[in-house]
């Protein structure tokens, strides 16, 4: 155990150095991502509650479709695919794209799940009272939908940062590429990813514990055979 | 004519790398059951906090990190401390050890639909607690059990693609060497995209089929 720790010591203080940064590109790659899966998500979740038909069959084919595909395939589709088509991205830009698509598939159910779960009434009251569907959104539809669907909303979030490890392997510098280049460097592997393994532990555990969190205030008062 | 004789030359390698796609899938599957059922089993009936408290640090480990840095770990990390794995074990046993974690609390929400009243009745009428766990509870939580059991096969079916990165030889992997030889990348990775939908997509709709069918029962 000891002769596992002492390459900590030694090095340690300089592998976080570089690795911090690169944490920090998974961060901003992560949000990025998610904020772009928030629009689309929430974009596919309309289409899917949209009155024409077509519109709907649609939307249900991108969230089976990109539901059924890895998103390490979508991710080597936009990065060396897509410049055969004339459409060249840098590593970062396509990452986030290819996150995004691929986290966008399941944000769509989560929200349409929450705004199906939505009584009509709301929306009626707030138009009755001669709200614009703007306002409505914002002050009447959208917070009751957040409350419910939460939870949901961060487990995406956790496996959308997890996934982003995966950007790695279009060259994209985060954690598991930095990672890499640090273990053909100092030839321990087992120490620099045990390292890496802790940061993603970090950041994403408090996402967890968050989610049950708010799952559990949302539950509160509701009687289950578990008690 | 050249596009199609160039279809025709990718199908082989590709549809080999789907077979081993499938082999190691059903591999973690196993593990992922096997280690999910018996966690979950164990933390549903102990009365040791201290072995909860265990499989809770192993379900939370497993689940906040990557899958990519557990699959690097074993494979890259094991063999600087000189345990190699082939990349193949590496594979399987990472996802199989990723899917327990997963399926743990799966086969606990399982066993915890059930009223306590189904145990009791089992030992009154003097059953030992392996035959209630065998005849009694468990045909009873797999309804609750086999739809998410359902979706997790066709996550795995998709999670395979990233072993491609300790040189597993799956679809992901063959895709890649093709598309160094050939430059073909559009093709080649959209027909990866579809041989995966052509084994996630049929695993995704049997278990939504199983839901509808064992919640109408209700």
């Amino acid at each position: 155990m000891s002769a596992f720790l002492a390459p900590y010591g030694e090095y340690g203080g300089d592998w976080l150095a570089t690795l911090l940064p690169a944490a920090g590109m998974t961060a901003a790659l992560t949000v990025s991502a998610f904020l772009l899966a928030a629009l689309l998500g929430g974009l596919v979740a309309a289409l899917r509650l949209s009155a024409s038909p077509m519109l709907r069959r649609l939307a249900l084919c991108y969230v089976e479709i990109v539901r059924g595909i890895p998103v390490l395939t979508i991710l080597f589709l936009i990065y060396f695919g897509l410049p055969n088509a004339g459409i060249t991205l840098d590593a970062f830009t396509a990452s986030m794209i290819g996150l995004a698509i691929s986290s966008s598939a399941y944000l769509s159910e989560v929200l349409r799940t929450g705004l199906g779960a939505l009584h009509k009434g709301q929306r009626e009251a707030a138009l009755a009272i001669g709200m614009n569907p703007g306002q409505m959104y914002r002050s009447i539809i959208l917070p009751q939908v957040l409350r419910v669907t939460l939870p949901a909303i961060l487990s995406t979030l956790i496996v959308l940062l997890k996934d982003s490890s995966l950007c790695a392997l279009i060259t994209v510098n985060e954690l598991m590429l930095t990672g890499r280049a640090l273990s053909t460097e100092y030839f321990l592997p087992l120490n620099i990813f045990v390292l890496i393994g802790a940061i993603y532990f970090a950041i994403a555990w408090p996402l967890s514990l968050l989610s049950r969190h708010f799952e559990r205030r949302l539950l509160r008062g509701r009687r289950t055979v578990a008690g | 004519m050249d596009f199609i004789s160039g279809l025709l030359a990718l199908w082989p390698p590709l549809v080999a790398g789907a077979v081993m796609t499938v082999k190691v899938a059903a591999g973690a599957f196993a593990i992922a059951v096997a280690g999910g059922f018996l966690l979950g089993v164990i933390k549903t009936f102990t009365r040791w906090r201290a072995v909860i408290l265990m499989i809770d640090a192993y379900v939370e480990l497993y689940r906040n990190v990557p899958a990519l840095t557990h699959l690097f770990i074993l494979y890259f990390g094991l063999a600087s401390i000189g345990l190699q794995l082939s990349s193949l074990t590496a594979a399987i046993l990472g996802l199989g050890l990723i899917g327990a974690a997963t399926l743990t609390d799966v086969f606990r929400a399982g066993f915890q639909s059930l009223h306590a009243g189904q145990r009791e009745a089992g030992l009154a009428i003097g059953m030992t607690p392996s035959r209630i766990l065998r005849y009694i509870l468990l045909p009873q939580a797999m309804r609750v059990t086999l739809p998410p059991l359902g979706n997790y096969a066709a996550q795995l079916v998709k999670d395979t693609s990233i072993v491609a990165a300790i040189a597993a030889p799956e679809i992901m992997f063959y895709a890649r060497n093709l598309v160094t030889s050939t430059f073909r990348a559009t093709w080649i990775y959209a027909f990866a995209a579809l041989l995966y939908l052509a084994l996630s997509l049929p695993l995704s709709w049997g278990a939504r089929r199983l839901e509808r069918r064992l919640g109408a029962s209700r």
